[in-house]
């Protein structure tokens, strides 16, 4: 398979943001062909689907998509990476998996997408603190 | 599911031998009449509506917005992140591997149908 695991080494040396860019896109895209494994190991058939972690793991990249460094991008490239390769391993267990990724994702204060731009401001930082 | 048609109808007839097999210098191709595996070619109507369904079922696309010559980008308002989540939806959907380069072309359903639907290992 085009992208396992084994050579998925993320070295800090990207020239530009476009090769960030790049990067983050093969990221992707080795974790969204691990999905099928990661649902096997942690047997996930009943509570989540494949579309649905794959949203999950978009968001996740989303939150970061504001930032313009690619130093900073390979850091987070490489926090991604480790963290799928724990999870692949199976060094991570169900528990961890349902609690991260899979259960309560609307509460999470995090902008989700082009939604909540109606929000007023009151709402947006309720969660946050009440002043 | 033609593949198995196919198998059960010649466990019960008798074929006679095919004398196409040819293999000259030039052409080490031999045509093997009995394979089932050209016929899975996918028909276009069916690849259409299924990579309509991809597309449909996607969380942020609004399905009414939908059609057979729709750009992701232009046309439904995802970002780059989404055309290619759409893509390796696609990928499992048609149980392919597509590869980076011609990942990257394929933003918008005609190119996603002509792609899969010229695939021969589409399914």
């Amino acid at each position: 398979m085009a992208s396992t695991m084994k050579y998925v080494r993320v070295p800090p040396n990207s020239a530009s943001l476009a090769e960030a860019r790049q990067r983050v896109f093969e990221f992707f895209k080795t974790a969204c062909r691990s999905i099928p494994s990661i649902m096997e190991i942690y047997t996930l058939d009943d509570v989540t689907s494949p579309s649905q972690l794959r949203s999950v793991i978009s968001s996740e990249i989303r939150k970061n998509a504001h930032i313009t460094n690619p130093k900073v991008i390979d850091m987070l490239l490489f926090k991604g990476t480790e963290e799928l390769c724990n999870i692949v391993e199976h060094s991570k267990q169900r528990h961890h998996i349902l609690g991260q990724y899979v259960l309560n994702r609307e509460d999470r204060t995090h902008d989700i997408g082009n939604k909540d731009q109606g929000a007023s401001d009151f709402l947006k930082s309720f969660y946050k603190s009440n002043y | 599911m033609a593949s198995a048609l196919r198998s059960t109808i010649l466990r019960h007839i008798r074929v006679p031998i095919s004398h196409s097999l040819s293999l000259n210098g030039s052409r080490l191709t031999a045509v093997r009449s009995m394979s089932s595996h050209g016929d899975d070619h996918l028909d276009k109507q069916e690849v259409v509506d299924r990579v309509l369904d991809v597309v449909k079922s996607f969380p942020k696309v609004d399905p009414s917005k939908v059609t057979p010559d729709v750009h992701f980008q232009k046309d439904l308002g995802l970002d780059s992140l989404d055309t290619v989540e759409i893509v390796m939806a696609l990928e499992e959907e048609f149980k392919l591997e597509i590869p980076d380069k011609e990942a990257d072309k394929i933003d918008s359903c005609p190119l996603a149908v002509e792609y899969i639907y010229n695939h021969p290992m589409a399914s």
